[in-house]
């Protein structure tokens, strides 16, 4: 346990002072805050102010963001892991279990950080028309797709050596999936379906077993590719 | 105990390269074994399977013991390991690494904080303690990973060429730090290709070449293999007719040797005695009508020992099988076995009982330790 709490400690040190976040974090803040005083001014709906946001603003940036920290999280210090930590008391399941702790919750505090008073600034200042249970699934949903992308950058960044390599992979999977998604009659698997669908989930238009089916999805999604990134990382020589 | 014991330790990376080789390799609890061996040998490789960083493709690997493996922790906060050119997080300073070894080593804080300043001073870097890694030379670099490597005060030190890449002051301070962390029941393996480094602070040595353990025992043997199976003449006459009858010096041929001028460096790599062959020389001296100015045994260093243990691994094969069957007919008892050979194949056991059967009469040549056929050659002039 001890390990695993220095190593989520050290990653999330990394993290904070990594070229990525403080760029990333003052990118969303802006159009959220700009997004707060247009809603307010012209008394725009806050369902489709959140929702344009989360879509044009939020999921972009971060997708990039989290494919560069997750997709570098094991390829990109593989010597400092081999020779630095593993070669210590430390077993291959504490140091995945540390960093997928680690960058997932580092992403999800990001967009808590964000989407938390950006959502209340919206209600307060806004045209009021959300539900707050939708609401609430609109935002779990987007956290999870967030989730799922960088649980799929992990397990690239066990799969391949190659930094740039894995965040370009996983972008193009992503951005792909939607074409592939589509070619195959399962649309409302995409993000875009999802992202499409935030407005009508705020305000509790969107039926249960559609959101249920997509948590399911995306929960099942991101839960396999865990326990790849684990089952792979284990096997792997270093 | 053996604190490491390898079995047939295999390693082919992709199905294409083989780097380990059946590696028989056995360190005893408190030696500095040298483990020497050109780029490329397998030296790493063996430590990163030692340390579980890395699966065996087949054979087994013991360490204290116990089969290590990648979630072996208890193994490893045994072991201290510095690795060939170490990185650290460039923005950590060196208390913050070491720290941060400690936490991950279990530590309680306060206690990792003494043995850090401790290791920062015995290592030299109290000065730079607080500077970023990012702009250490690499003798600091290896410094720092002396000091992470004992954070835990392990009982095997593994170093992995801890002298590469510095200057010959860097290289002395290092060696003395070595040499002052042996005893104590520690168990230090060094992986090096720097002969002289072995030399000054190892007790017992390995060579290892393409994979496979060509040579493994005391220091002391080896420095007395330097000294054997070399003799040099300085002749005078028909230096020419001395030339051509070389070769016939061996029935088999397993002879070499450098000319310089009038004087004849000749290398024998049979398993006859030193004895034998200085008589032969003799006797070819006599036949031919040469001279003889001035005939010494010997005097090879370490360098020329390794070098020529490595070319007789690469000359073996039938000469080595010819070498072999003329020492089981009836010659004193040096059965040298071929390190690529298990126990139990027949050329093995013949050659066990062989070795056995004639047992009084080494000679200079004392049989090596008992150690198992197929660990490579035990302090013996090799065939």
């Amino acid at each position: 346990m001890q390990a695993f709490m220095a190593i989520l400690r050290y990653d999330a040190a990394q993290l904070l002072q990594s070229w990525v976040t403080r760029v990333w974090v003052p990118l969303l803040l802006a159009p959220a805050l700009f997004l707060v005083v247009v809603a307010a001014s012209e008394n725009e709906l806050a369902s489709e102010t959140l929702a344009a946001y989360v879509a044009a603003v939020l999921m972009p940036l971060s997708a990039v963001a989290v494919a560069v920290l997750t997709a570098g999280a094991i390829a990109g210090e593989a010597q400092i892991i081999a020779d630095g930590i593993l070669s210590r008391s430390v077993t291959r399941t504490e140091f995945v279990s540390a960093k997928i702790v680690a960058r997932l919750g580092f992403a999800l505090a990001v967009f808590l950080l964000v989407m938390v008073p950006f959502t209340y600034l919206i209600i307060r200042y806004a045209a009021t028309d959300v539900s707050y249970a939708g609401l609430l699934v609109g935002l779990f949903t987007a956290a999870l797709l967030l989730t799922f992308l960088g649980a799929l950058g992990l397990t690239l960044s066990t799969v391949m050596t190659n930094v740039l390599v894995s965040v370009l992979v996983l972008l193009v999977v992503v951005l792909a999936s939607g074409l592939v998604l589509q070619f195959l009659g399962l649309n409302w698997m995409s993000t875009t379906a999802v992202l499409t669908q935030m407005a009508p989930t705020i305000r509790g238009e969107t039926p249960a077993w559609d959101t249920f089916r997509v948590i399911f999805v995306f929960g099942g999604l991101t839960a396999v590719s865990i326990l790849a990134t684990f089952s792979v990382f284990r096997q792997r020589d270093l | 105990m053996h604190v490491v014991n390898t079995h047939d330790l295999t390693k082919i990376y992709d199905n294409r390269y083989i780097a380990l080789n059946a590696l028989n390799m056995r360190v005893e609890k408190g030696q500095v074994y040298g483990l020497v061996g050109p780029n490329g040998a397998g030296k790493s490789t063996t430590f990163r399977i030692l340390l579980g960083l890395q699966k065996p493709t087949a054979g087994s690997i013991q360490v204290f013991g116990e089969a290590m493996g990648a979630e072996r922790a208890d193994l490893r906060r045994r072991i201290g390991y510095l690795p060939t050119n170490p990185t650290f997080p460039k923005t950590m300073t060196p208390i913050g690494f070491l720290q941060f070894v400690g936490s991950v080593l279990g530590m309680p804080r306060d206690r990792a904080k003494i043995q850090l300043s401790r290791l920062l001073q015995a290592v030299d870097l109290t000065n730079a303690a607080s500077q970023p890694v990012k702009g250490f030379s690499t003798g600091m670099l290896t410094r720092l990973g002396i000091a992470a490597a004992l954070m835990n005060d392990p009982e095997l030190l593994i170093l992995d060429e801890p002298t590469s890449g510095l200057d010959p002051a860097g290289r002395k301070q290092t060696i003395e730090l070595i040499r002052e962390l042996s005893g104590r029941d520690r168990t230090i393996i060094i992986a090096t290709h720097i002969l002289t480094d072995v030399e000054r602070v190892c007790t017992d040595v390995g060579i290892i070449s393409a994979g496979r353990l060509i040579y493994s025992g005391p220091m002391a043997d080896m420095r007395r293999l330097a000294r054997q199976g070399t003799i040099a003449v300085e002749i005078e006459g028909n230096t020419s007719a001395f030339e051509q009858e070389i070769p016939s010096l061996d029935e088999f041929g397993s002879v070499r040797y450098e000319r310089l001028g009038s004087e004849f460096r000749i290398t024998f790599l049979g398993t006859r005695s030193l004895t034998d062959y200085l008589q032969r020389v003799l006797q070819l001296i006599d036949r031919t009508g040469v001279e003889l100015l001035h005939i010494n045994t010997g005097s090879d260093e370490i360098e020329e020992a390794f070098l020529r243990r490595l070319e007789d691994d690469r000359t073996r094969g039938f000469l080595r099988a010819a070498a072999w069957a003329a020492a089981l007919e009836g010659s004193p008892a040096e059965a040298h076995l071929d390190g690529g050979l298990s126990d139990d194949s027949p050329m093995a056991s013949a050659a066990h009982n062989g070795a056995a059967g004639a047992n009084g009469n080494s000679g200079p040549l004392a049989q090596g330790k008992g150690e198992s056929a197929d660990a490579g050659i035990h302090g013996h002039p090799s065939v």
